[in-house]
């Protein structure tokens, strides 16, 4: 068998392109999904029942469904059913952004239901409102707690993202395998394509592991 | 009895005007449990109230209740002519005419120490952050702890901790000063110096309900003396009253209990300085 990378050097700026999209796919839907996550939680710590039973079944549809069923569902479901038609990428943002707000907003409910009750006395005895409880005493530590849980989904979704790949949004994970079927490189196509998510997944692994060494809750 | 008392003591401060905190007939359950069963008395300005008994007795229920962290299942609590359970009484203006201060501190871990105790007016009050940090300073270096401002309160001890909370109360300028159980989750040693900052506050005027394990201090400072059993008030009365010759039989039993003999008990001597208030 003999290997010819020259495949990889000429498709070089295409994957770079594909590289490109895999990151603005993980920043934009991070973007979205940590005011989504956030919100969601708030809504299941709602004191209405509705609201709070409502908010559990959306989270727990999405977080026990599989990613790519989301994806598909948000492709040909709302076209289908509603008229509602969105481009590749705009579905690829949905999907993913609804799939990470409910992985989210589990991790922003733990960590505000971890600081201890008398946090929230101690700042209503001062007089403050629930909201600006929530805003400057609570959400504060929660988050400082969670960082590296969200730091972790960050790096699922880096890689889950190539799973948009199925409705041709034109990530790494897409150029690449476009590539492959163009030149039946397997081998040559496929290593690259694997050294390029590790390259950047790699450092961000690291940050992670970073972060809960940095942020670890001592009380 | 009543004639004795009025013999034995001066007139209580604040006597025959309107008590700035009352409560009346306050009832409070959870669930089977009546933790509060119709509990009254009244607190005048400048007076030292010190809430005492046995564990479990109601009297950090009460305090809770005092600044609407609980609601209550009947009866009233009164600050001033406002109902403070009433639907129409806005809750949070009352809790800033009261002070609280917590058994395990409950500073703001993410918040220094000078942030922890200017977070009250910024937010509350509106205040502009230098002004605030200008008034925390100032509490700071009232509660002896200026050195810490740029400090966490994680680097703190227990007892400077306390100490950085009743300055945290204290920035919101309150009528009443509440605290419960102020020094029972402190290290032995570290226990006088946050008596000896709430003593001041007693010599300064302030108005305070104190809910305590600390008898000498409830003796010395104390100028009102509320004994709790079972969620019900058992006997209150001036501290010579209540200390040295009281009245009721489970007053006596709970005293003996913590070996006191009418005299201070020797671990509280180190903390509270004679003062002038003392005959």
């Amino acid at each position: 068998m003999t290997l010819d990378w020259s495949v990889v050097w000429d498709n070089r700026w295409r994957l770079i392109a594909g590289a490109e999209m895999t990151v603005i796919l993980t920043a934009t839907t991070m973007a979205l999904a940590l005011p989504g996550g956030l919100l969601l939680a708030l809504l299941r710590l709602s004191h209405v029942r509705l609201v709070r039973s409502s908010t559990t079944g959306f989270v727990e549809f999405f977080r026990a469904t599989p990613l790519i069923l989301q994806i598909y569902w948000i492709f040909y479901v709302l076209p289908a059913a509603f008229d509602i038609r969105l481009s590749e990428f705009v579905t690829a943002l949905l999907g993913l952004s609804l799939n990470v707000s409910s992985f989210n907003s589990e991790t922003f409910r733990a960590g505000i239901l971890s600081i201890r009750p008398g946090q929230w006395n101690a700042a209503l005895a001062l007089g403050m409102t629930k909201p600006q409880v929530l805003r400057k005493i609570i959400l504060p530590q929660a988050t400082l707690r969670v960082l590296p849980a969200l730091a972790s989904t960050w790096v699922s979704l880096f890689k889950d993202t190539s799973l948009v790949s199925i409705i041709a949004v034109a990530d790494l994970s897409y150029v690449s395998l476009k590539i492959r079927s163009e030149t039946y490189r397997v081998l040559e196509v496929l290593t690259a394509m694997g050294a390029l998510y590790c390259l950047m997944g790699y450092p961000q692994a690291k940050l992670v592991d970073w972060m809960h060494r940095r942020f670890k809750v001592v009380e | 009895m009543i004639a004795k008392r009025k013999t034995k003591s001066r007139p209580r401060i604040g006597s025959g005007t309107a008590p700035i905190l009352s409560f009346e007939g306050v009832v409070k359950r959870y669930g089977p449990l009546e933790a509060l069963a119709g509990v009254s008395f009244q607190v005048h300005r400048g007076e030292v109230v010190c809430l005492i008994g046995p564990s479990g007795s109601g009297k950090s229920t009460l305090l809770r209740c005092a600044n609407a962290l609980e609601t209550i299942d009947g009866g009233r609590v009164v600050l001033e002519g406002v109902e403070v359970h009433d639907r129409r009484t806005d809750a949070r203006k009352l809790r800033r005419r009261m002070g609280m201060v917590f058994q395990n501190f409950e500073l703001f871990p993410h918040l220094t120490v000078l942030r922890n105790v200017a977070v009250g007016p910024t937010t509350v009050l509106g205040m502009p952050q230098r002004q605030a940090a200008e008034r925390a300073t100032e509490l700071l270096r009232k509660v002896g702890l200026a050195d810490k401002a740029a400090h966490y309160p994680a680097s703190l001890s227990g007892g400077q901790q306390q100490r950085v909370a009743i300055a945290r109360a204290l920035a919101m300028q309150p009528d009443v000063m509440l605290f419960d159980e102020p020094t029972s989750a402190l290290d032995p040693e570290t226990i006088g110096e946050v008596l000896s900052v709430m003593k001041r506050l007693a010599d300064e005027g302030m108005t305070m309900v104190v809910v305590t394990h600390e008898m000498d201090f409830a003796k010395r400072v104390g100028n009102w003396i509320v004994v709790f059993d079972h969620g019900k008030v058992v006997e209150q009365g001036p501290p010579q009253q209540v200390f040295d010759e009281p009245t009721v039989q489970r007053t006596r039993d709970f005293l003996s209990h913590l070996g006191w003999h009418g005299e201070s008990l020797a671990a509280a001597d180190l903390l509270v300085q004679p003062s002038s208030t003392d005959p």
